[in-house]
């Protein structure tokens, strides 16, 4: 008897036949290329070289504040954003594994859309881990417009501390009363939903889409990416971040990278610093994820797909069709997309906080929503 | 049954072209899809069963879509390059392949047509022979194992086992030996004179 004969039929014996034709698998495969970008694909749009735009104000005068570190921590959820962006059309579309979380689209009354333009609200979240209950904060929030013109897409930066007047919201608890805070608490109180709707109450902006990439999704990131590494001028002992570095180059799992970005007794303890931190350490993580050594590793992909999957949440509406513009839009802008703060003063009733700059900041959004 | 893994490809277009075609008009990557997602779902419902198998499938075409800008345009036929990823993907779950041919070993696989001279001529049932050769095939080792499989189950020669496992074809030869020794050990059939073919 001919062992690979037999072997054979015990194969066959142990074959079955897909259903119909793997419709669902194709979906995804083809969600994935419409969005034109496998993670390799939209690492090469953010190299795109660069065009005489630095620099220039926005159409109409804006009132454009370019502030280097600005720039980088709003480039620093840009990336991570980038990254969700070319991977989550996938996931969206694949019913099987554990999908992006989903929240209900608006149920307040919206400013009514003036502009062809998308606006998507991005809002970067602190939740120590999903089952603790404990308080969620938002880490960072922006806007990203995006702009029929892509010369006018950008991303406007909101100082997550910014004193402002939050809505009602609705919440587990029955819903909350308006109150003045810190805009970073909205995630708390009512969530993703109550972050939409405290910023289109104050901007007076029509948000379509509203996106969260979670921090508790990080370390299972960089931990499907093997690691990232860090240069560290001197060394780092921080008992509250468990964490402890030498000077020079370390390459952090994912637990560690988590305590190095949010580590307050790393270089000078301020927030501006924290937010550079953040912001090299996903730049890193998206070269990473570019590099041949993740691509390479077909499971290592995968592992990197799904911890992505994970860490997001989204509107119902946000479709593949809109995060492929969004893809495209963010990748024909390239390295030179522009970062606005929303114009801001000191709290009146507490200097160390910034509370929005008026008439300015309403008339950055008046501009934006006729776009 | 015939086995339909074997298939030829019937679009016109030779694989490469496709891909090369896909790097600037992603969307013709499905016709990769189309032609050998069947082909290697049945090869993947074969080592860890259906239940995995769509999901896997799936995973290994968004993963060659990921890497296409680095595939070797030189090679006309994607086959290789797709059973390399689904190897690597199927090893994720060697722990449940190996259970699940060991489960196997323990069940009688089909009712037994044969007639019963042909049994006592043999002598050994063909499902109890199949219950062994499950058995074989838990325990060996992963590398030997892909590489037994992928010639016997995914019909790839010497040369494209080679490619997909990224191993030289000296080393393809003598894991398949060793594999194929193990198994006719477990089937008792131990004539050494059929060890180097």
């Amino acid at each position: 008897m001919d062992d690979l004969k037999m072997l054979r039929d015990l194969g066959r014996d142990l074959e079955h036949e897909p259903a119909d034709l793997l419709a669902r698998q194709r979906d995804r495969l083809l969600a994935m290329s419409m969005a034109g970008s496998g993670p390799d694909h939209s690492g090469r749009r953010a190299r795109l070289p660069r065009t005489t735009r630095a620099g220039r104000s926005a159409g109409g005068g804006l009132p454009v504040r370019r502030r280097r570190w600005a720039w980088a921590a709003a480039a620093a959820a840009v990336a991570a954003v980038t990254v969700a962006i070319a991977v989550v059309p996938a996931m969206l579309v694949r019913g099987s594994v554990p999908a992006a979380r989903v929240v209900a689209g608006p149920s307040w009354d919206r400013p009514a859309k003036q502009g062809t333009s998308t606006n998507v609200l991005l809002v970067a979240s602190d939740r120590p881990s999903p089952q603790s209950g404990l308080g969620v904060r938002a880490d960072a929030i922006m806007l990203l417009h995006l702009a029929a013109d892509p010369r006018r897409t950008m991303v406007i930066t909101i100082p997550r501390r910014s004193v402002v007047r939050i809505p009602s919201c609705p919440a587990a608890t029955g819903g909350t009363a308006p109150r003045l805070d810190m805009i970073n608490r909205t995630l708390d109180i009512g969530g993703l939903e109550c972050v939409w709707k405290t910023v289109e109450s104050l901007t007076g902006l029509h948000v379509d889409h509203a996106v969260e990439v979670g921090y508790s999704g990080f370390a299972a990131i960089v931990d499907a990416m093997g690691g990232v590494s860090v240069k560290l001028p001197a060394a780092i002992d921080d008992p509250k971040a468990k964490l402890r570095l030498p000077a020079g180059t370390s390459v952090l799992d994912g637990a560690q990278a988590l305590g190095y970005v949010r580590s307050r007794a790393a270089g000078d303890g301020s927030d501006l610093a924290r937010t550079r931190r953040q912001a090299a350490l996903l730049l890193e993580l998206l070269r990473k994820a570019t590099a041949e050594s993740v691509l390479d590793d077909p499971a290592r992909l995968a592992r990197l797909l799904e911890a992505v999957s994970r860490s997001i949440t989204t509107d119902r509406e946000l479709d593949v069709a809109t995060m492929t513009s969004m893809a495209q839009a963010l990748g024909s802008a390239g390295p030179d997309i522009r970062f606005v703060d929303v114009p801001w003063e000191p709290y009146v009733n507490d200097r160390n906080l910034p509370q929005w700059k008026q008439p300015e900041a309403d008339r950055l959004f008046a501009t934006l929503a006729k776009d | 049954m015939v086995s339909k893994m074997t298939a030829p490809p019937t679009a016109p277009g030779l694989d490469a072209e496709l891909i090369a075609e896909s790097r600037t008009r992603p969307e013709t990557f499905a016709v990769l899809f189309d032609r050998y997602s069947a082909m290697l779902y049945r090869y993947v419902s074969r080592r860890l069963g259906p239940e995995v198998a769509e999901d896997l499938v799936g995973e290994t075409f968004m993963v060659a879509f990921a890497r296409r800008d680095r595939y070797d345009l030189g090679r006309p036929d994607a086959r290789p390059w797709l059973f390399g990823i689904v190897t690597k993907l199927i090893a994720r779950h060697h722990r449940s392949e190996a259970a699940r041919y060991r489960a196997l070993s323990r069940l009688p696989m089909s009712p037994d047509t044969e007639p019963v001279a042909d049994r006592v001529a043999a002598g050994v049932s063909a499902a109890a022979s199949k219950a062994r050769l499950a058995a074989a095939l838990a325990g060996l080792g992963k590398g030997d194992r892909d590489v037994l499989l992928l010639l016997a189950w995914g019909d790839l020669s010497y040369e494209e086992v080679a490619e997909a496992a990224g191993i030289p074809v000296g080393t393809v030869k003598s894991r398949l030996n060793r594999a194929r020794r193990k198994v006719r050990a477990a089937l008792g059939d131990i004539d050494p004179t059929r060890d180097e073919e």
